[in-house]
């Protein structure tokens, strides 16, 4: 029994420090790439104007549509300016939304459905059904028209309408994770031992709900940005020239047969960051699915 | 006598509200415990035992849930209290002890910590006193090793050994009444016998009653001063654990005991089995709840209700129209 005492260390270190706490399923390999290349990402969208790049706005119009080169690493679109830069500028704007709306659905959302799932009784009955609602009228719809009629765009208003449509979705996934966490009997141990409803919500699910609220976060950066894109796509997100994951494939759209460079790399790049998120929160949640030691 | 007695329940009922109607699980229950004594609530799974041992400390769910009744401890009346109030007794009063302890522990908290937690909170203790009073109660409940088994996650202990901090999580605030809600259940034959001895044990050193919620005798009657027999949310006899082993009078306490194996039967005999279901709480009969599976009925068990009479030997009653015979001596264990 002593043999497997000695690691004394919170969820969060042995994520950090790759400790594989009991059984569960071991991160793997794969995982710590996918986490290097989304940390690479932000890395890039972070310190975009600090990395020696080309100005993503500054057009050449004596090259324009290239083909990849050595200094133009993704070649140029049709106005002449480096695709690469402009990949890496693009991610400020795909990220920014995707955690920006996502952090607001959270921030509102999560509270609410924890509540709710621990309350029970009318109020959970009335958020529910209104949070259905909600659900039920279709989100990107909505986010359309809201946006096309709130002008001007900016970054912050695309932020807050999609956080504002996220919620319904955070509400249902952190309600249920607390309902089947909130009849546990060491939720009742707490109440017996005199533990106050703040300090059950905090200490008893909070840490239990943890690990699907982080897999839901992730996934629903994933599912953010590729809305953000679809947004984009239909020029209602940023304002050219920003460069943005979303716009970028829009704007290549029109010449796709003459440079289809223009349309692959922002593509590649939001492919490759959703596929490392979307493998980032199901490893999590399978690592940290079976919390019970099979003895 | 009931400045003696740690509880006092009286007329405690609960009653669920169902979308098939209301569901009454317990049903004007009366009984009283003593200081230091340890009581055994039998009956059968949907017998009203766990809902009555939760109701009694005021843990009924709180929606859809009607209490009627009064359930006084230690003098503060726990019926119709609100949750801040209820929360000044929880911990200090009365503890609880759950059946499985694979889910009444905190899989991510220390066990340490989640000793710890209550005696900050509730008594106000600074963090190395509590942990220092954590190790201390997990060597009272036997754990080896305490000081490392303090950072253990539940995870890694074993079954019996969970059951062990659970005990200590109940005994942080060293409460006067411990409510043992099948304790022994979730765990191996091997471990049972280990955790009732403890919890005699702790009842005798640290003078806390204990209420002891089972459906199984031979836990009960060894370790139990009275038991309270339950059926369909009722009690249906009381006694003394001599009493009610002995000289019941209830046909249902009776098809119980008989249901028990026992050493003294022969290899291969076949266990006695009390025919048919627990009735369904949402209708029941007007008459007797154990009428339709007991082999003594008469119509008017069918019709009318008997309410619980004494029977000839002190505090020993029985609900029941053809008892049996006073000298129905049983040859049981």
């Amino acid at each position: 029994m002593s043999s497997y005492s000695p690691e004394n260390l919170s969820l969060a270190e042995s994520v950090l420090m790759g400790v594989k706490e009991e059984p569960g399923e071991p991160l793997g390999l794969f995982f710590w790439i996918c986490v290097g290349w989304v940390g690479l990402n932000i890395f890039g969208a972070i310190f975009a104007n600090v990395l020696p790049l080309q100005n993503p706005l500054y057009g050449n119009f004596n090259l324009i549509n290239a083909a990849p080169s050595l200094h133009h690493l993704f070649g140029t679109d049709d106005l002449g300016r480096d695709i690469f830069a402009r990949v890496v500028y693009g991610a400020r704007v795909s990220i920014t939304v995707g955690l920006g709306s996502i952090l607001i659905g959270y921030g509102i959302g999560a509270p609410l459905g924890m509540l709710a799932a621990y309350r029970r009784g009318r109020f959970d009955a009335i958020l529910t059904g209104f949070m259905y609602l909600l659900l039920a009228f279709p989100a990107i719809i909505a986010t359309i028209a809201i946006l096309s009629f709130w002008s001007p765009r900016s970054l912050f208003k695309i932020i807050v309408v999609i956080g504002i449509a996220s919620i319904p979705l955070v509400y249902r996934v952190i309600r249920t994770a607390t309902l089947s966490v909130a009849t546990k009997d060491y939720v009742i141990a707490a109440k017996v031992q005199g533990a106050t409803d703040r300090r059950i919500l905090m200490k008893e699910l909070l840490p239990n709900i943890a690990p699907i609220a982080l897999s839901f976060f992730l996934i629903g950066v994933a599912t953010i940005i590729i809305l953000e894109g679809a947004l984009a796509f239909l020029g209602l997100s940023v304002n050219p020239p920003t460069p943005s994951w979303g716009n970028m494939i829009n704007e290549a759209r029109g010449v796709l047969s003459q440079n289809p460079w223009l349309a692959l790399f922002p593509s590649l790049a939001l492919c490759f960051f959703l596929i490392a998120l979307n493998f980032i929160g199901d490893r999590i949640r399978a690592h940290f699915d079976v919390t019970e030691v099979k003895l | 006598m009931s400045d003696d007695n740690l509880l006092v329940v009286k007329d405690l009922t609960t009653t669920f509200k169902t979308s098939g109607g209301d569901l009454t699980a317990v049903n004007h229950v009366s009984f009283d415990l003593a200081r230091n004594e340890t009581l055994g609530i039998v009956g059968e799974s949907g017998s009203g035992k766990t809902v009555l041992s939760r109701t009694i400390m005021g843990l009924q769910p709180r929606i859809n849930t009607t209490v009627s009744g009064s359930s006084i401890l230690d003098g503060f009346q726990v019926v119709g209290a609100s949750e801040d109030d209820k929360r000044s007794i929880w911990g200090t009063e009365v503890a609880m002890v759950f059946q499985d302890p694979m889910t009444s522990l905190n899989p991510v908290m220390k066990i340490g910590k989640q000793i710890d937690e209550a005696l900050r909170v509730r008594l106000g203790m600074n963090r190395q006193d509590a942990k220092a009073r954590a190790i201390e109660l997990l060597e009272l409940v036997g754990i080896p090793s305490p000081v490392q088994r303090y950072s253990a996650y539940p995870g890694q202990l074993s079954g019996g050994m969970r059951q062990r901090v659970v005990i200590a999580i109940a005994l942080a605030c060293s409460p006067k009444l411990l409510m043992a809600d099948e304790p022994t259940t979730g765990l191996d034959v091997t471990i049972q016998a280990q955790i009732l001895n403890l919890l005699d044990e702790l009842k005798e050193r640290l003078k806390m009653s204990v209420i002891l919620v089972t459906h199984d005798l031979g836990v009960v009657a060894t370790r139990t001063s009275r038991i309270v027999v339950m059926y369909a949310g009722r009690v249906v006899e009381t006694g003394t654990t001599r009493d009610v082993f002995y000289h019941h009078r209830m046909p249902y306490t009776r098809a119980l005991l008989e249901s028990s194996p026992k050493v003294s039967n022969k290899s291969h005999t076949r266990l006695v089995t009390i025919p048919g279901r627990p009735p369904n709480l949402l209708n029941l009969s007007p008459g007797c709840s154990f009428a339709p599976r007991c082999k003594y009925a008469t119509d008017r068990c069918h019709s009318e209700r008997p309410e619980l009479q004494p029977s000839i030997e002190a505090g020993h009653s029985f609900a029941c129209w053809n008892p049996l015979p006073v000298n129905a001596e049983a040859t049981l264990p």
